[in-house]
């Protein structure tokens, strides 16, 4: 016999998770009976949203969902705003909560944690929100959420236990094995055909990689060589082609000259990507195809949104890479310097570079330093000026290791908690947050989760004493600034005081020396850069 | 932050982001809190030009809490401005708190342009549907496409607060309304009323009032403004009256016919069974302030409150009055014939009985609470969060007048007290205002201690530091459940708060603590005063 708790936890185990983030409390403690008899390690935040984003970097970094344990009422509302961020980066991530018990719900009788319906507050951030009602009911539900996480476009998943629930029993019969979970699909043949037909023919053809291309490098990366084709990057997709391939064109799509690029090939093979807003910061605006575009993504919806496609497949992007790839006849390519394809990028690179604004000079520049000391770094960004920058410049040594919540959503106090979650799933490389002032703040309770998780994570701080970028819209747009020129507290004995070290590098040379000494440490490192350092161009 | 009045009446009205500013200047709305964003510039344009003060804070969530403790200062909405998705969704928590606290609450959020709505394209900060998300939590919400729609969409929110049990209401701004032309007339519709309870009905309930034998009122939150009233009542009836939490010091603990707020002790839901009248006066009898499956109501039962679901839902009245408790009782009090002696010695020993219901752990509280009680003006506010010194003060905290006692009661939430004692603090410049908080719940909201530094508020934040989820250990303990997750490692509070340069203080006696407080209320910023469980003049 077992509780529809630990049935809950072994079944978690089962399916491989070995993570869980919360924060227990009345409503949720019965989840945390059966844990001590798992594998599975529990890491709490010091607030839900650290909950949300520790296991939205946990999912970046490993592929697999980040899964939180969270309370009724305010614990779900406090992690709204990460699934939100989650959502809209589709990053797997199962949301458990507990809920009033069953013949309370939607009663309204002013119950502790009570809101009127959970799960129409989630509706808008999940792919599904389940009311578990009988115990026996979890071996199903949890194979549809790890469906939606292996086989569909990955998005976070709640999953709500009212109390009375979670303390059934249930029977021995009912404590079954995980589900198979169905494979992604593969294209189908006309549609292979057609693609392949049309990648064939192509004279000018160019690859567009986003975050949904990130498990399918190696066959990314074929095609290109074969095709020829210069790949631009979304902020998800960086690393997919590694640094300094001679085909990387460019690492966003901001750039008149990338637009230009866009609308002058032929064929345009754009692989899970949303074509969003984002990736076309500072100015967007909509694309033009003269060729003909072929899309590939896990989600049909997708493919119909905005300028839609003249081929759409719906397909696992890994899978259909490796059909389009065995058609073409590929086996493994080499990185040949000197092709018309690597000189179409290296013009593409060359005039979007042009585009650059200062700070994409500076960040770049600084981080040239941070990745001669550690070439391995995972990146962690908030929405902050230096990420903004390197979402411009930034080639990440290989995929998903580089993120930040300046896509979609675009929230702040994510880099803190996701950085820790990616250190999680990553131990063995160093995990370097990119946050500013403000963000920094917005989860600063964190610090300490790191501290007791034993987490040796490096935070880049980038202090401008304020809302930087928020106060140069206003200041463009003739708005008097209000509410961006904010009293900033001093980091150095905030970081000393929840037991981090904190370091002031004074030159190029002593950030890279910090950052291999912080990453040497067992502890975590703030090193904080000013805007007005003098040492900084 | 500028304070001054800037305005010039000739920029007032260019686009939907003035019209708005301009609008809630004419129902008297005077201070916003928020962060500015790309996405609500326009509003921010709005706000500068019209010299509103604006309070900047470091994490959406503050704002939402700190609009909470303005409102229920001040009787007044609270107001913040949000930019969309992110901004709208961090403050998720304190619409839902304040919606289960009956906490007037305006929030403005902006959302993408209309022809984006719905689309899924991917923009920035974007969400499903953004309303949809947010409408379960607040009373209403709104999304306004029109700068002619904002003057009924800002009406309706204001009937809400002023007619309704209070609730937040969010409107949410199209970012294509926002920066569009807009000339709108700014003034202030009609303040409307609330409703009141016919003669007939008064006259039913003044006669289940004159034939008891043993009246017993509760009074709940909708009663804070209505305190002369309810002593007038409570004094001529005889009746004897216990408060909500919510409740606290409508009718001042000196007064011989309280019971205060002890609903959730045995003693004083023992004097409610024994009643053969209970007049329930704007609350919802709800668990989080019994803590008891059901409250024995064995005689007859008269409700007043502005909600219907409040008066139909559980608890089924014999007489339920959909009205304002104040003019209720105003009229009730004329109606009833005077006469009947109060109980006191009944009064006095459940009092006692209270007092004796302590267990150790509560009776450390009470010696805390006791020192900190000294060190306060009589009209000072105390805001509190969920910890167990808190739990104790609830139903110890002696007090003589109503909101002055906020704790985040009904959807339980952590991280409330700073922040909503800074918005307190706000409203009521004048007042002493102290946060208290676990060490827990401290550091849900710690980042706004920096808004406390910037504005200078001479705040006193009690953390009372046991080095746990004190409250969810016990749970455990309790269920058998092996501990985890409940022992976080603290950070050093006194040098995290040296390097926000906020004050501090570690008090090494009760008599220290009394003084810290005082000594805190002078300064020229906030203080931190750490009490840890375990310290030695506690023991
Ligand atoms: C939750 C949330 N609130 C507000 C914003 C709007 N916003 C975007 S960037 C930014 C400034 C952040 O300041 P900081 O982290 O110091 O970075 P800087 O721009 O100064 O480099 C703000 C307020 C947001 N993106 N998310
Ligand atoms: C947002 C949120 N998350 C979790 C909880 C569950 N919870 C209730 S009390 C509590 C302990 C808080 O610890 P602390 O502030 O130190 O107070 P203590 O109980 O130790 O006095 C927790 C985790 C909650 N009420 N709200
Ligand atoms: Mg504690």
């Amino acid at each position: 016999m077992a509780t529809c708790g630990e049935l809950l936890v072994q079944l978690l185990e089962a399916y491989g998770v070995d993570l869980v983030f919360g924060i227990p409390g009345v409503h949720t403690v019965e989840l945390y009976r059966g844990l001590p008899m798992t594998r599975i390690r529990h890491v709490t935040p010091r607030h839900e949203q650290g909950a949300g984003f520790m296991a939205d970097g946990y999912a970046r970094v490993s592929g697999k969902p980040g899964v939180c344990f969270i309370i009724t009422g305010p614990g779900m509302t406090n992690i709204l705003t990460a699934m939100g961020q989650a959502y809209a980066d589709s990053v797997p991530m199962l949301v458990i909560s507990s809920v009033n018990r069953t013949e309370e719900l939607a009663m309204g009788d002013g119950r502790l944690h009570e809101l009127p319906s959970q799960r129409n507050l989630v509706a808008g951030v999940a792919a599904f929100s389940h009311t578990l009602l009988r115990p026996e009911q979890l071996p199903q539900v949890l194979a549809r959420a790890f469906a939606i996480f292996r086989s569909g476009r990955p998005r976070p998943v709640h999953i709500e236990i009212p109390i009375d629930v979670i303390t059934m029993q249930v029977a021995a019969r009912d404590i079954v094995a995980p589900r198979n979970i169905p494979l992604a699909p593969a294209p189908r043949r006309a549609e292979l055909e057609r693609a392949v037909a049309w990648l064939r023919d192509a004279k000018s053809p160019l690859m567009v990689l986003g975050g949904g291309a990130a498990d399918a490098a190696e066959a990314a990366r074929s095609l290109a060589e074969h095709l020829d084709a210069p790949v631009i990057h979304t902020a998800n997709a960086k690393g997919i082609l590694p640094p300094g391939h001679p085909l990387r064109a460019g690492e966003n799509m901001a750039y008149p000259p990338i637009h230009q690029a866009i609308r002058e090939a032929d064929v345009v093979l754009a692989v899970g990507s949303e074509f969003g807003e984002t990736e076309m910061y500072p100015d967007p605006k909509p694309f033009v195809f003269d060729g003909k575009l072929i899309r590939i993504d896990i989600d049909p919806e997708q493919l119909v949104r905005g300028f839609g496609a003249d081929l759409p497949i719906v397909a696992d992007a890994g899978a259909a890479l490796a059909e389009i790839n065995r058609a073409l006849g590929i086996a493994a390519t080499a990185a040949n310097g000197d092709t018309p394809g690597a000189r179409r990028a290296a013009a593409i690179r060359q005039a979007a570079k042009k585009h650059w604004w200062p700070a994409v000079h500076r960040h770049q520049k600084i981080i040239e330093a941070v990745s001669a000391a550690l070439p391995d770094m995972i990146l962690v960004g908030d929405s902050a000026e230096h990420v903004y920058a390197l979402n411009q410049s930034y080639e990440a040594p290989r995929p998903r290791s580089y993120f930040s919540s300046s896509t979609g959503y675009g929230t702040l106090g994510y880099g803190l908690p996701a950085g820790l979650g990616a250190k999680l799933a990553a131990p063995d490389r160093p995990v370097v947050v990119l946050a500013g002032d403000g963000g920094l703040q917005f989860t600063i309770g964190e610090l300490a989760a790191a501290v007791e998780a034993e987490v040796p994570l490096i935070v880049l701080l980038w202090n401008n004493d304020g809302y930087g970028e928020i106060k140069n819209y206003m200041v463009g747009r003739q708005i008097q600034p209000i509410g961006v020129d904010i009293f900033t507290p001093d980091f150095q004995t905030i970081a000393k005081g929840f037991g981090w070290e904190a370091r002031r590098p004074d030159s190029y040379a002593a950030l890279g020396a910090e950052m291999k000494s912080a990453a040497a440490r067992n502890r975590p490192t703030i090193i904080e850069l000013r805007a007005d350092d003098p040492w900084i161009a | 932050m500028s304070t001054e009045r800037a305005r010039n009446p000739k920029t007032s009205n260019q686009i939907g982001g003035h019209a708005a500013v301009a609008l809630l200047e004419t129902y008297g709305v005077d201070t916003v809190f928020g962060i500015p964003g790309v996405h609500t510039l326009d509003l921010y344009r709005g706000l500068a030009e019209l010299g509103m003060r604006h309070v900047g804070v470091r994490h959406e969530q503050g704002a939402g809490f700190m609009a909470d403790g303005y409102a229920r200062a001040s009787g007044r909405p609270g107001v913040c401005c949000l930019i969309t998705g992110p901004g709208l969704m961090n403050a998720a928590t304190p619409i839902g708190q304040a919606y289960s606290d009956s906490v007037p609450m305006l929030v403005l959020a902006s959302v993408n342009a209309s022809g984006d709505l719905g689309k899924g394209r991917g923009r920035l900060h974007e969400i499903s549907d953004q309303r949809a998300a947010i409408a379960p939590l607040a009373g209403l919400a709104r999304t306004v496409r029109a700068a002619e729609e904002l003057p009924g969409a800002i009406a309706d929110a204001f009937a809400l607060f002023e007619t309704q049990r209070p609730r937040p209401a969010v409107l949410e701004f199209t970012l294509d309304m926002l920066a569009a032309p807009a000339e709108v007339s700014g003034a202030r519709r009609e303040r409307k009323a609330r409703p009141v309870a016919g003669a007939e009905d008064i006259a039913r309930a003044a006669a289940l009032v004159d034939a008891a034998r043993f009246p017993v009122v509760l009074a709940g939150g909708g009663t804070v403004d209505a305190a002369d009233e309810l002593k007038a009542f409570v004094e001529k009836s005889g009746a004897l009256c216990v408060t909500t939490t919510a409740g606290k010091g409508v009718l001042p603990d000196s007064h011989p016919q309280t019971l205060s707020g002890t609903l959730a002790l045995s003693p004083t839901q023992k004097v409610l069974g024994d009643a053969d009248l209970v007049i329930a006066l704007g609350t919802e009898m709800a668990e989080t302030d019994s803590w008891c499956e059901r409250l024995p109501i064995n005689g007859k039962l008269i409700r007043v409150d502005l909600d219907a679901h409040t008066l139909t839902r559980d608890y089924p009245p014999t007489i339920g009055l959909l009205a304002d408790a104040k003019p209720v009782l105003a009229a009730l009090t004329a109606a009833i014939k005077p006469g009947r002696q109060p109980d006191l010695a009944r009064a006095k020993a459940v009092r006692e009985a209270n007092a004796g219901d302590l267990d150790q752990q509560q009776q450390k509280h009470v010696k805390v609470l006791m020192a900190v009680r000294a060190g306060l003006a009589p009209d000072a506010i105390v805001v509190s969060d969920m910890t167990q010194i808190a739990y104790t003060a609830n139903v110890t905290f002696p007090l003589e007048r109503p909101r002055c006692w906020f704790h985040p009661n009904g959807f339980g939430t952590l991280g409330y007290a700073m922040p909503a004692a800074i918005g307190a603090k706000l409203a009521c410049p004048a007042r002493e205002v102290i946060a208290i908080a676990g060490d827990g719940g401290f550091l849900f909201t710690v980042q706004d201690l920096a808004t406390a530094v910037e504005l200078g508020l001479a705040l006193p934040i009690l953390v009372w530091n046991n080095d746990a989820f004190g409250q969810i250990a016990l749970g455990m303990n309790e269920r058998d459940i092996p501990e985890l997750g409940v022992k976080p490692k603290n950070p050093d509070f006194q040098a995290l708060a040296k390097s926000f340069h906020a004050r501090t203080e570690k008090p090494g006696s009760l008599a220290e603590l009394t003084d810290a407080i005082r000594r805190a209320f002078k300064a020229d910023g906030p203080t931190l005063i750490e009490v840890h469980e375990q310290a030695d003049y506690l023991t």
